[in-house]
């Protein structure tokens, strides 16, 4: 059976239970929209080691899964037994996901609509935070792409945004104008546009570790950072773009597939395809693809299917390498079976489970760049 | 029934509402639109704002009385179950109402505060900060933290650090008045009051100037408590009323306009002066002007919606006002008239100007 459930990734939703959520694909299993929980009512759930943000009315817990990895497994023990109906066992992959049930949605925030309802706004009434989202807007639509095809998302879209301090996160509707939207930024030219020099990014790697970036020399991190054009400045403020399919573009269907976990592995290959590498979940093309270590788990791997894909659900790692280059990537391995079509092998960097396992510490992609 | 004052409520048509009064019809609760969707009603005379992934027209009394009646007329049009009669008055004035069919979520400011104060201080940004500490500040009053509340855009999260104000609600006029003495005894290294050229500057604003006495206006203010500075951030103190000591309930009177006119009396009693709406009690009222109609009566309360006139006189303080001068039967008791200041439909007319309450002197 295959499930046609689209829903844009990075659009917000608030539930019945006061949770504020964000898509995190754009195929989810039917009757429900894989998430990632971005704040949950303290009164739900106390979030020991986690942060605590107070928004409109209500003190949150701000479910982070890069936070301490006991104080992430506690809080999602407590989640799982207080909010089963948020988990969502999925029997084509042997794994798990948050979603919300879509009995449990009260209410979707509208990025593509909230932006033109800001673009609709007088400029003088604007305050500068707005002013300068209006503007990088206008800087992309010289992109070719339309207005119409880019949305807001995160605390732009909600208002509860701090001038200054708080990121512009846009998203851009299609895949064709995701690739559109950052060629154009490669080149272009604006008194507001700015993007990390070297030494910013190095300064950058130093003061961020994260696990994610420990997988990097500080030349290796500026290297792949300074090509991304998904993350720049505009004025002092930094802003972020989310590409986002739409229903006739998605890369799979849910349900088209089966997939079934074999355990970490480093795998090295050539990328022959990275059109989809700029979603969420994004992908590389691959070929020769050979599992370089196994993490010291033998597996029954059969050599006659070939490794064709690297996947990622996080976002450090999209964008992170180009056809013709060679990719890296550690994560998990599943073998995958089509309804229609030859199984092959892939690797999933940035599964949930992700996030409560030694995987977390593990996961990578880099390119031979 | 009673419902909290500066409460805010979001309907179901996306307006964002706050709660004008305590005392409500059983129809509904009484608010003043605040911000307005523009998806079906706009007006380019209001300012826009973008809020809640909406353009919203922010709802600004102040602005050219006709533009307004037009945008009124057209608001009636289209949110005709947000217009209220009032069966309580002879000749209803405006009211805006939320009825329950319409409450998309209700916002508390005492359970907003409580939430916020049980938060670690590392997770708050400056501003919550400097609410948080304020509110630490003035617990030392002996009131509790079941006692405050946080309103407007703090509560909404949509304030702009240095830029938006705090808003303090107290929960009970007793309260109220416990904080004013506490604040006017005690001091704090981050709290500061509003300068002579600070309330000189709010007297120029809107018609103040052309209503009071400047000297006398700027002194009624600067021994007001309810507002200042704390950590440069401006907080303005607000007092509801608890169910048990509302100064009306509604129903239990009726209003009947008997025209426009302007009195002066003694102030007797101002306990209920720190509410909206807020009452004085009077005595020795005399006319000075307006419609024949009110020449013989005597005034026993003046009753009004603006906040600028709480706590503006204490007893013994003689005051002027302007308004609607009304009379009131009460289920039971004996008639007696009122002189009401600001209802909405003031805005819409030359009553704008006109109404007021000033202290004239001792």
């Amino acid at each position: 059976m295959i499930y046609l459930a689209h829903f844009y990734e990075s659009i917000l939703i608030d539930t019945v239970d006061g949770f504020q959520c964000k898509s995190y694909a754009n195929e989810h299993p039917e009757g429900y929209v894989i998430v990632k929980p971005k704040y949950i009512p303290q009164d739900a759930i106390k979030g020991e080691g986690l942060k605590y943000r107070f928004l409109f009315e209500k003190c949150f817990v701000r479910f982070n899964l890069f936070a301490k990895k006991d104080n992430v497994n506690e809080y999602l023990k407590q989640f799982r037994q207080k909010f089963p109906d948020y988990i969502h066992d999925s029997k084509f992959h042997d794994n798990w996901f948050f979603v919300v049930p879509k009995s449990k949605i009260k209410k979707v925030h509208d990025s593509r609509k909230g932006l033109q309802e800001l673009l609709k706004v007088p400029k003088n009434d604007l305050d500068k935070y707005l002013t300068l989202v209006v503007e990088l807007v206008e800087l992309l639509t010289n992109s070719g792409v339309k207005s119409t095809d880019l949305g807001i998302t995160h605390s732009t879209l909600l208002g509860n945004y701090t001038p200054g301090r708080s990121d512009i996160d846009l998203i851009v509707y299609g895949k064709d104008n995701g690739w559109r939207v950052l060629d154009y930024l490669k080149d272009a030219k604006h008194s507001l546009l700015k993007w990390k020099t070297d030494e910013e990014w190095a300064e950058y790697y130093k003061e961020h570790k994260t696990s994610e970036s420990s997988h990097f020399t500080e030349e290796e991190y500026v290297k792949h950072m300074k090509r991304k054009k998904y993350e720049g400045m505009f004025g002092d403020t930094v802003f972020t773009l989310f590409t986002v399919e739409e229903p006739e573009e998605t890369w799979f269907k849910w349900g088209e597939e089966k997939y079934e976990p074999m355990g970490l592995v480093t795998v090295k290959g050539k990328v022959i395809d990275h059109y989809n590498s700029h979603v969420r979940p994004g992908y590389y093309e691959i070929i020769d693809g050979k599992i370089t270590d196994n993490h010291g788990k033998d597996m029954d791997v059969d050599g006659s299917l070939g490794i064709k894909r690297v996947v990622t659900y996080s976002i450090p790692f999209v964008q992170q390498a180009l056809t013709g280059e060679e990719i890296t990537a550690c994560g998990l391995l599943e073998l995958v079976t089509p309804t229609i079509g030859d199984r092959y092998y892939r690797v999933v960097i940035g599964y949930f489970d992700a996030y409560v396992s030694d995987r977390r510490e593990a996961e990578f992609i880099k390119s031979g760049l | 029934m009673h419902f909290y004052e500066s409460t805010i409520i979001t309907t179901v048509d996306g307006i964002h509402c706050q709660v004008y009064g305590n005392e409500h019809p059983e129809e509904g609760i009484l608010v003043k639109p605040k911000y307005i969707p523009t998806d079906k009603i706009s007006c380019d005379f209001l300012p826009y704002r973008f809020i809640s992934g909406k353009k919203m027209n922010r709802l600004n009394l102040w602005i050219d009385k006709d533009e307004l009646k037009q945008y009124i007329q057209t608001f009636t049009g289209a949110y005709s179950e947000y217009i209220f009669k009032s069966p309580i008055h002879e000749e209803s004035p405006l009211f805006f109402i939320v009825s329950k069919n319409n409450i998309e979520r209700i916002y508390s400011p005492k359970e907003g505060l409580a939430d916020l104060m049980s938060m670690p201080e590392r997770d708050l940004d400056e501003h919550l900060k400097t609410v948080a500490q304020f509110v630490s500040f003035i617990l030392k009053s002996g009131l509790e933290l079941k006692d405050f509340g946080i309103t407007y855009s703090t509560l909404m999260g949509h304030y702009s650090p240095n830029i938006s104000d705090v808003n303090i609600v107290v929960y009970g006029k007793e309260n109220f008045w416990e904080l004013m003495e506490f604040l006017k005894k005690n001091d704090h290294p981050d709290l500061r009051w509003k300068t002579y050229e600070e309330w000189e500057a709010f007297y120029k604003k809107r018609n103040r100037h052309v209503i009071h006495k400047k000297e006398i206006y700027i002194e009624n203010m600067y021994r007001k408590k309810s507002e200042g500075f704390f950590k440069g951030t401006l907080f303005v103190i607000f007092a509801v009323e608890n169910e048990d000591e509302t100064w009306f309930k509604w129903g239990e009177e009726k209003y009947r306009k008997l025209g426009i006119a302007k009195f002066e009396g003694l102030v007797k009693d101002n306990k209920s002066s720190v509410v909206r709406p807020g009452c004085y009690t009077i005595s020795n009222s005399k006319f000075i002007s307006g419609d024949d109609s009110c020449k013989d009566l005597l005034i026993d309360k003046i009753a009004f919606y603006s906040r600028d006139y709480c706590m503006l006189a204490y007893e013994g303080e003689t005051v002027e006002v302007s308004g609607v001068v009304e009379e009131v039967t009460p289920i039971k008791g004996g008639k007696y008239y009122r002189v009401v200041v600001g209802y909405f439909d003031a805005y819409l007319s030359e009553r704008k100007n006109d109404e007021y309450i000033r202290v004239i002197g001792d």
